[in-house]
């Protein structure tokens, strides 16, 4: 089981190293007053460094057990998308602004579908995001499109759209 | 494509106008093996193994926040209660733990972190006693921290000489927190029947038989199912009301477990559970009182407001349950007063009284929230609010709670404002009766018959 190493077990030290698991979690407070009082702290292998969490006994189970819970119908088909939709005035060229940003983001569009409605249009598109992409700069990069006075621009992960509307 | 214009429209709109949002990822960290003969190294312990396990939370809510464009508004953390963690130190103050999870919280960049708690129910031990001598002290000097006891439940009964204390406590925190408003009576609350797994504040904690460490999810959408009933329609029927928000309920709860999911395969943890809460912020359409007015009533706290939100409370749960196999948690619709605009208003108006504020209780998930009273509401009539509560979840077999804050030097019909979430107070009439007998005899309610179920 894990150990705790505080000052106190500093303070009870003989001589001026002491020896640790790896496991162990040092205080901060216990490595300043190591520093302090010229004490090291180390492992078998070497210099004492955090080591990383131990989630617990469970932990394991739900590293093996998570990625195996079912998802929702037609995972495969689209499983790095995203659904980027914009709505605003309408006025030419706009869709191939979209469309540029999109292909210049790494994204390859899927699907496309648009309207018109008293001077106004909307758009929605599933696209696939390359090899390259990850989706956080690609909904920063259109995102950024965005402007208050023309158009708004939304990015969301099609995960998201499964979850809420496939069982 | 793969979705339907309308379902893409729909989700898109819950996200932007309908203020759908994660309401809170939560860390739960088991302290128990931080005990120590010594408070100072207990301490030492405390502070660095919720920094070692919370030091990526923040970092990965925000990524899975990008990652799937949904907002996760707060990340908090939920600790084993703080009387077992104290116990072995022998300690008379306890503050100095509450210090040690604010400064870990403010480390690791979390608003709240729950847990400065004890179970007395049946009685104390002697680190409970402890703990409720520090709450007040530990609430009013720290600035994340929050408390929570649990004073009486259906297998137990209600322990009347623990509220008695609890009442002393709610008072010197209300003293301490004079120039706030009583501010540190905000982050204190007491329950009957607590659920060890809540992942929202004030009453966080990691109960009994909880894992090492645990991520669960808090899922909140008022502004969702408001804006479902209003589209359904007036000439709708209650069948057709509770329908709309089961199914608006299972689509806000797969956010949940989608979110609950990626967080803990991200932190590498246990995933806990889904707490499908309709939770009311002080934000414009975030309200659950707005809500029982779209299914018919005219303000919240009118006639048939119990009803409406039974209605209400019973198909969130069914929504979210089919939505997830950990729904879990307080799973239901909150009724804080001061954090819901709606309710607030109610108040203002004359609408919503105490007495019903109470009777709603018996069908919310959970209890009397946010409530302001008069600083100088005598103790038996605070007790008394407090143990009636206590009563109606150990006869229901359900979760209720008491957060209530007796404004130091405010009147009925006074406001207080504590601000961000927690909103505006209006200070309410407890009553002119109270309770002074019931308050001296002391003692314990025994459990109810439905408490023998073995």
């Amino acid at each position: 089981m894990r150990r705790f190493l505080t000052v106190e077990d500093i303070h009870l030290a003989e001589g001026d190293e002491i020896v640790v698991d790896a496991s162990t979690l040092v205080t901060p407070q216990a490595q300043d007053v190591a520093e302090a009082l010229g004490i090291a702290i180390r492992t078998a292998d070497g210099p004492w460094t955090e080591p990383t969490p131990d989630r617990g006994p469970d932990a394991e189970r739900a590293r093996t057990s998570l990625p195996h819970l079912p998802e929702p119908e037609g995972t495969d088909v689209l499983f790095s998308s995203a659904i980027v939709t914009a709505v605003g005035r309408n006025r030419s060229g706009v869709l191939g602004e979209i469309t540029s940003a999109i292909a210049e983001a790494g994204g390859n569009i899927h699907d496309v579908s648009q309207k018109v409605v008293e001077g106004y249009f909307h758009i929605i598109l599933t696209v696939q995001l390359g090899d390259g992409a990850t989706f956080e700069n690609f909904k920063t990069a259109l995102e950024c499109l965005s402007c208050p006075e023309d158009f708004a621009v939304r990015v969301m992960h099609e995960r998201v759209f499964r979850f809420m509307h496939r069982v | 494509m793969s979705f339907s214009e309308r379902e893409i429209l729909e989700t898109v709109r819950m996200v932007e106008l309908e203020t759908l949002d994660i309401r809170t990822t939560t860390l739960g960290i088991s302290l128990l093996d931080c005990a120590d003969p010594d408070l100072e190294s207990a301490c030492e312990k405390v502070y660095t193994k919720i920094r070692h396990h919370a030091k990526d939370l923040v970092r990965v809510a925000d990524s899975i926040g990008s990652d799937y464009g949904v907002p996760i508004v707060n990340k908090r953390i939920a600790v084993t209660p703080i009387a077992w963690v104290g116990a072995a130190s022998g300690a008379d103050d306890f503050t100095p733990l509450a210090r040690a999870l604010d400064a870990a919280a403010h480390e690791v960049g979390v608003d709240f972190i729950g847990g400065f708690s004890a179970y007395v129910e049946k009685g104390f031990t002697k680190a409970d006693d402890v703990l409720f001598r520090s709450i007040p002290r530990a609430l009013s000097e720290t600035e994340h921290v929050c408390g929570s006891v649990v004073l009486a439940s259906t297998h137990a009964g209600i322990n009347m000489d623990a509220i008695a204390r609890f009442v002393e406590v709610v008072k010197e925190a209300a003293e301490r927190t004079a120039d706030r408003g009583g501010l540190a009576c905000t982050k204190l609350v007491c329950f009957c029947n607590a659920v060890p797994d809540n992942p929202f504040v004030a009453g966080a904690h990691i109960g009994v038989g909880e894992p090492e460490t645990v991520l669960s999810v808090g899922v909140s959408g008022p502004g969702v199912v408001r804006s479902a009933l209003q589209r359904l329609g007036v000439d709708a029927d209650l069948l057709a009301c509770a329908e709309t928000i089961k199914r608006t309920a299972f689509k806000v709860a797969r956010m949940g477990e989608l979110v609950g999911r990626e967080a803990a395969r991200r932190l590498g943890t246990s995933f806990g559970i889904v707490d499908l809460s309709l939770a009311p912020t002080p934000a414009e359409g975030d309200s659950v009182a707005a809500i029982l007015e779209a299914i018919g009533i005219d303000r919240a706290g009118s006639a048939g407001s119990t009803a409406a939100l039974a209605l209400l409370t019973d198909a969130v749960k069914k929504g979210g349950a089919m939505a997830s196999s950990s729904v879990g948690g307080l799973s239901g619709a909150f009724i804080p007063v001061s954090e819901d605009r709606g309710m607030i208003d109610a108040v203002a108006e004359g609408a919503l009284s105490l007495a019903k504020l109470e009777a709603m209780t018996a069908v919310c998930s959970v209890g009397l929230d946010m409530v302001a009273v008069p600083g100088d509401t005598p103790n038996d009539v605070l007790l008394g609010i407090i143990a009636d509560e206590m009563a109606i979840g150990m006869v229901n077999h359900k979760t209720t709670a008491v957060r209530i804050v007796p404004v130091p030097g405010k009147g009925v019909g006074e406001t207080v404002e504590w601000g961000g979430l927690l909103g505006t107070g209006i200070v309410q009439d407890p009553g002119r009766f109270g309770c002074g007998r019931l308050y001296e005899r002391g003692g314990r309610i025994p459990a109810p018959l439905q408490g023998y179920r073995n």
